[in-house]
């Protein structure tokens, strides 16, 4: 699939200017190196359209500014390096306020649908601490509509590194 | 003010079954589980699972690949190999 190419394509770039970091160095930084110049790479595939995005390449900066700075050049998405995250909006306090008065007067079901929701809030939670940016996702929708993305993207980053070591151990089996 | 807030929150509840509904589908672990509705929460928390197990792969094959780039530092006919792969 073309998005596959794509990542293929940012990823190779992206090791060579890492290069650097992966001849003659220690397994650690080798890993490391592979592990950010895999993640500038799926990142840059949005071109800063989805906030997970944004915030990945915030990441992966603040790990190593000079060396994604130079790769975000070699792939020819400087601009990346500048995107903005949102503010976090944080109405917490004034919504569990209101939540307790209406809470008092409530039926058996009631009771239950706001447990169910509870529920679901602290799954959301969960969800926040797994995509990169979803401490500033405050909408349940947005936060879904990013993870959706941010999977498929991942899947992609997946098979990809998958089929070139898969390849690269079974050549050298042989 | 009452009916407004209740509206609002009608539309994006229906927007986020919609949603969750497209989660269900993406996770393989729940596109197995064709019998009868899965809760929200359940979801959710398969998500969570499953973006884990991704973090954890992508961990694993960069831990391979070093390994073996490290192979590659002889020039032999293993780092051309992974060179030509990687270009």
């Amino acid at each position: 699939s073309s998005m596959n190419e794509e990542f293929l394509k940012k990823w190779q770039m992206g090791l060579q200017i890492f290069s650097p970091s992966i001849d003659n160095t220690s397994v650690s930084e080798r890993k490391r190196a592979i592990k950010l110049s895999a993640d500038v790479a799926m990142a840059s595939l949005r071109k800063g359209t989805t906030c997970w995005s944004r915030a990945l390449i915030q990441k992966t900066a603040t790990e190593d500014n000079f060396l994604v700075r130079q790769m975000l050049s070699g792939i020819k998405e400087e601009p990346l390096i500048n995107k903005k995250l949102p503010k976090v909006m944080c109405h917490r306090k004034i919504v569990r306020r209101s939540k307790k008065i209406l809470m008092r007067r409530k039926s058996r079901s009631a009771m239950e649908e706001v447990a169910a929701k509870k529920l679901v809030k602290k799954k959301t939670q969960g969800l926040r601490n797994v995509v990169p940016g979803g401490e500033f996702m405050s909408s349940n929708v947005l936060l879904i509509q990013e993870t959706l993305d941010y999977i498929i993207s991942l899947q992609t980053q997946v098979n990809v590194m998958k089929s070139i070591v898969d390849a690269a151990e079974a050549g050298i089996e042989r | 003010m009452s009916s407004r807030r209740s509206r609002q929150s009608g539309i994006s509840d229906d927007q986020i079954a919609n949603l969750v509904t497209k989660l269900q589908h993406l996770i393989p672990e729940l596109r197995r589980r064709r019998s009868g509705k899965v809760s929200a929460s359940t979801v959710l928390q398969e998500t969570c699972n499953y973006i884990r197990n991704l973090h954890r792969e992508v961990d694993d094959l960069s831990d391979r690949l070093s390994e073996l780039l490290a192979s590659t530092d002889d020039n032999s006919a293993e780092a051309a190999i992974i060179r030509s792969l990687l270009n």
